[in-house]
């Protein structure tokens, strides 16, 4: 069997009285690429929040490689540098440039010297296409620019998986394919990649599975040509007509 | 007008002045930074002395914490006896209260997704402070410091009631030695607001610049 890089049990998470999500079962595999869709409200941010050890789960198990996270005495910093996040609104750190935006982790986190971690940082930055930026700060780049840059700085930490929600979202078109591209690069290299995206193309180029979430649980799922094709739900149908545009 | 004599007496209080005002701003800097943080990531019973802290230091009249300190304290706590001291604790712990504030406010402007990033970094909430947050923080931060070291100057001339020579002292003793009402006054007005204006303008533009550079709100 594969090595189950994240996997969830029993997955509930409540804000106050509003059960956000209701119970959730997922694993993925190293070198896999996940899909999630669904529509607005529906849990995909708190999931990969969850999911993602940036939120607690109100029950049910988060497990990292095989271990599970809040019964074992993990560290959970540590087990957080190994997740990678790249999320909707660019959150680069403001007051540092490109390049310190990617050290910063290798430094505080991991240690590194500053020589290796400017080596390792543009290096990374090298692979998102934005090594003449690395000395420019986030409000001097565009949203596509910032959201690679992101990339970089969750990619330098070398993670077991990165988790991206909508990263493309609050982007022009032109600006969602160069951020796409290097997500089709990164699929390529076989990373391991837990996705919340509604770029269609995206999914069905380098998804291995797409997960249709409603209502805070996954009413559907499976690889892309069946999901997006032939859905079975009518919930699912529904949506993907819309997103598709289709009649 | 004022000689050029009487006016480089004046000025003697001026340096005197200044030390008040910049070291009590350094000891609130390093109060209301620690308080500040506490405030937002340290367990209730931290979050409640910080709170009593900031109320009780606001409460205060400045000048009566001086004269607490010098004339009260000094009794027990010997170093007090000095005025220059009693003068710069007594504003350096109200000014931690005032910049503990500042630095609130500052660093709830910073936004939740900087320490979401952080955090989702592997870093320790400590680490994202230090690194991350705060110096955002300190950015949006310098015109309220700016402000804040003016109050500065102006109450550091409390002290004269202590006995302490800063300008307002010696803009006293002239005023005695000159039977002259108004210029010794009316002088060290004027240069109250030369040490006052240009610091809180400098703090006041290098914030707006670094903000404009960094985007920050
Ligand atoms: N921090 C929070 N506090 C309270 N409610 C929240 C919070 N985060 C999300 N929610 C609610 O949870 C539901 C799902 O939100 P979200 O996970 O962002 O959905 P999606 O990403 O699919 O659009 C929404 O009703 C939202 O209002
Ligand atoms: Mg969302």
């Amino acid at each position: 069997m594969a090595d189950v890089v994240l996997a969830c049990e029993g997955l509930k998470k409540a804000y106050g009285d509003l059960m956000v999500l209701k119970g959730i079962n997922f694993k993925i595999e190293k070198g896999q690429t996940k899909v999630i869709i669904g529509p607005s409200g529906s849990g995909k941010s708190t999931f990969l929040r969850v999911i993602g050890l940036l939120e607690p789960p109100t029950d049910g198990k988060v497990f990292f490689e095989g271990q599970d996270v809040y019964s074992s005495d993990m560290d959970l910093n540590m087990v957080r540098a190994k997740i990678g996040f790249v999320f909707q609104e660019p959150s680069l750190f403001r007051h540092l440039t490109a390049l310190d935006n990617v050290k910063i982790g290798l430094k505080v986190v991991l240690g590194m010297s500053e020589e290796e971690a400017t080596e390792k940082a543009m290096e990374t930055l090298r692979l998102v296409h934005l090594e003449e930026w690395a000395h420019h700060y986030p409000a001097q780049l565009s949203g596509g620019q910032q959201q690679r840059v992101g990339i970089a700085r969750a990619l330098a930490m070398d993670p077991d998986i990165l988790l991206f929600d909508e990263p493309t979202a609050s982007l022009d078109i032109e600006l969602t394919w160069e951020v796409i591209d290097v997500m089709k690069e990164l699929a390529e290299r076989e990373v391991t990649m837990l996705v919340v995206t509604h770029e269609i193309g995206f999914a069905k180029e380098v998804a291995d599975e797409i997960l249709f979430m409603d209502d805070g649980k996954f009413l559907e799922w499976g690889p892309p040509e069946k999901v997006l094709r032939n859905p079975s739900t009518p919930r699912a149908r529904e949506f993907l007509s819309r997103l598709l545009g289709g009649v | 007008m004022i000689t050029l004599s009487d006016f480089l007496f004046l000025l003697q209080g001026v340096p005197v002045t200044l030390s008040i005002s910049l070291l009590s701003f350094a000891l609130g800097f390093i109060i209301g930074i620690p308080i500040a943080v506490v405030r937002q990531i340290a367990p209730l019973e931290l979050t409640v002395v910080a709170e009593g802290y900031e109320k009780v230091m606001r409460g205060i009249p400045v000048l009566v914490f001086m004269l607490f300190l010098h004339f009260g304290l000094a009794g027990i706590v010997p170093i007090f006896k000095d005025s220059f001291i009693s003068s710069v604790v007594a504003l350096g712990l109200r000014s931690g209260a005032y910049q503990s504030q500042i630095f609130r406010g500052a660093i709830n402007s910073v936004g939740r997704d900087q320490m979401r990033a952080a955090i989702s970094l592997g870093m320790t909430r400590t680490q994202a402070f230090r690194h991350i947050i705060l110096p955002q923080a300190f950015i949006v931060a310098l015109p309220g410091l700016g402000s804040e070291i003016a109050l500065l100057i102006k109450d550091s001339s409390y002290s004269f009631v202590l006995g302490v020579l800063d300008l307002t002292k010696y803009s006293d003793i002239l005023r005695k030695a000159t039977k002259s009402f108004i210029i010794p006054y009316l002088t060290a007005a004027i240069l109250y607001i030369l040490m006052t204006f240009p610091i809180a303008n400098y703090l006041d533009r290098w914030g707006s610049r670094l903000k404009t550079k960094y985007g920050l709100r």
